[in-house]
């Protein structure tokens, strides 16, 4: 099992548990064959569902307490939604490390329908992973970015099916709704 | 069958959970509204904000709850008064009409859902709109759900209309079109039944009025729902004098919004 820090240690606005969280991450860790040290950084006091990742050596993550929160249960720690976000922080770093994304650009870079094509790629792997999922959210993300179209709609498909593309095979990809 | 059924025992399967409006308010990171948060400083909801179209997500499962409350509070009313003694025939009559409309909202909402990506009950259920629907004064009931919470619906609709124009998406851009023109319906309801039950009778009508203030403002968090060009939700003038609200209740309304603004955190 990976070791895993979070900060903070105890929370004040929403009921997390610290030690719950450093095992979901060391727990997707594990499923994705990562086995390094990982640090989580997370803003409590915010709800929204923002991620990032602050450092890819060594591993350093950065979530909004929402992007780990029960949408059901306000101010509750939701453990798949906290797979979700997680995973797809961990999986980007696994494809900038297989020299795939070598011609990436840097994720600040990185325009809305970039993230969305990306995004489409990582948790369709996740998913067949048994990590995350959500499918139909993932595709109406897309479809905002790419247009309600059969050939996002296709193009989607692509991305969600496939095992390892590169980046260059996710930007045609993406471009290429963006043209049609 | 009692008369003024509790919002706490209104009927839901496992998959909706609830969430009190003391848990809603007491959330220290700010209340949830217009599918976003109070404490950030909401942008008006488009396509193009990164997190746009999972605030989209979230507004539209609003919305459906809000549906099944609507149709839940427009049922009783049909139910909890008499008439002749509390109201007109009439009065129920709309109010059946009423039901007949949520009840496909609630139809075109699960749709949408489906659309967006969303399972029912993946956000967390407000009671807040079948509470006002619960007021004994059958004035009272129609002027707070009616004109107060479903005037704030055509600013949603309309809103969420602008948002699937924008998106280039026919689905929900036209969905939300039908939906809007039966809520200026049901809001022009209110308005009229307003007047006539309180032609001869100041006073109810001035408690009528007060009460639609309250639940307005119960629904200004930070004054999300205004006429500036970056308030989350637009106050939609033209949909509210079509039906009924005369400038001076628009102004009253638009200047609620921008007085939670300026009060809001920053």
């Amino acid at each position: 099992m990976p070791e895993v820090s979070v900060t903070p240690e105890s929370f004040e606005m929403v009921f997390y548990d610290s030690a719950v969280i450093g095992e979901v991450v060391a727990e997707v860790a594990e499923r994705l064959g990562i086995d390094e040290a990982i640090s989580l950084e997370i803003d409590e006091q915010s709800p929204l569902g923002r991620s990032k990742i602050t450092s890819y050596d060594p591993i350093e993550l950065w979530v909004d307490g929402g992007a780990l929160e029960n949408t059901q249960r306000p101010r509750q720690f939701g453990k798949a939604r906290s797979r979700d976000t997680i995973g797809r922080l961990l999986i980007r770093i696994m494809d900038r490390r297989s020299g795939r994304f070598d011609d990436a650009p840097a994720d600040e870079d990185l325009d809305l329908n970039q993230f969305a094509a990306w995004d489409a790629h990582c948790v369709g792997r996740l998913e067949r992973l048994g990590i995350g999922g959500q499918q139909k959210r993932r595709q109406y993300q897309f479809r905002n970015r790419h247009g309600f179209t059969d050939v996002a709609d296709a193009a989607f498909t692509q991305l969600w099916d496939s095992s390892e593309l590169s980046w260059t095979e996710i930007e045609r990809i993406s471009e290429e709704c963006r043209t049609s | 069958m009692r008369k003024i059924f509790p919002a706490e025992e209104l009927a839901r399967d496992a998959r909706f959970i609830r969430q009190t409006n003391e848990q809603r308010l007491s959330d220290p990171r700010g209340t949830r509204v217009a599918g976003g948060n109070a404490s950030e400083q909401l942008a008006k909801l488009t396509p193009g904000l990164a997190n746009g179209p999972d605030r989209a997500r979230a507004l539209m499962h609003g919305i459906f709850v809000g549906e099944i409350q609507a149709l839940e509070g427009a049922g009783r009313t049909c139910w909890d008064f008499e008439v002749g003694e509390d109201v007109p025939f009439e009065l129920k009559l709309d109010m059946a009409r009423q039901c007949w409309d949520e009840a496909r909202h609630c139809e075109i909402s699960v749709s949408l859902a489906d659309h967006m990506g969303t399972e029912l009950g993946e956000f967390a259920e407000n009671g807040l709109l079948y509470e006002a629907a619960c007021n004994p004064d059958p004035v009272l009931r129609l002027t707070g759900v009616n004109r107060a919470l479903e005037g704030l619906a055509i600013d949603v609709f309309n809103t969420m209309k602008e948002f699937g124009n924008l998106a280039g998406d026919p689905v929900l851009e036209f969905c939300e079109d039908w939906m809007l023109a039966d809520e200026v319906t049901h809001v022009k309801m209110g308005s009229d039944w307003l007047r006539r039950l309180t032609e001869n009778d100041k006073e109810r009508l001035e408690k009528a009025l007060e009460f639609q203030k309250v639940v307005d403002r119960l629904f200004s968090f930070n004054g999300f729902r205004g006429e500036d060009d970056d308030s989350p939700i637009q106050l939609t003038r033209r949909f509210r004098e079509l039906a009924g609200f005369s400038d001076d209740e628009i102004d009253e309304i638009a200047d609620m919004s921008r007085e939670a603004r300026a009060e809001a955190p920053s």
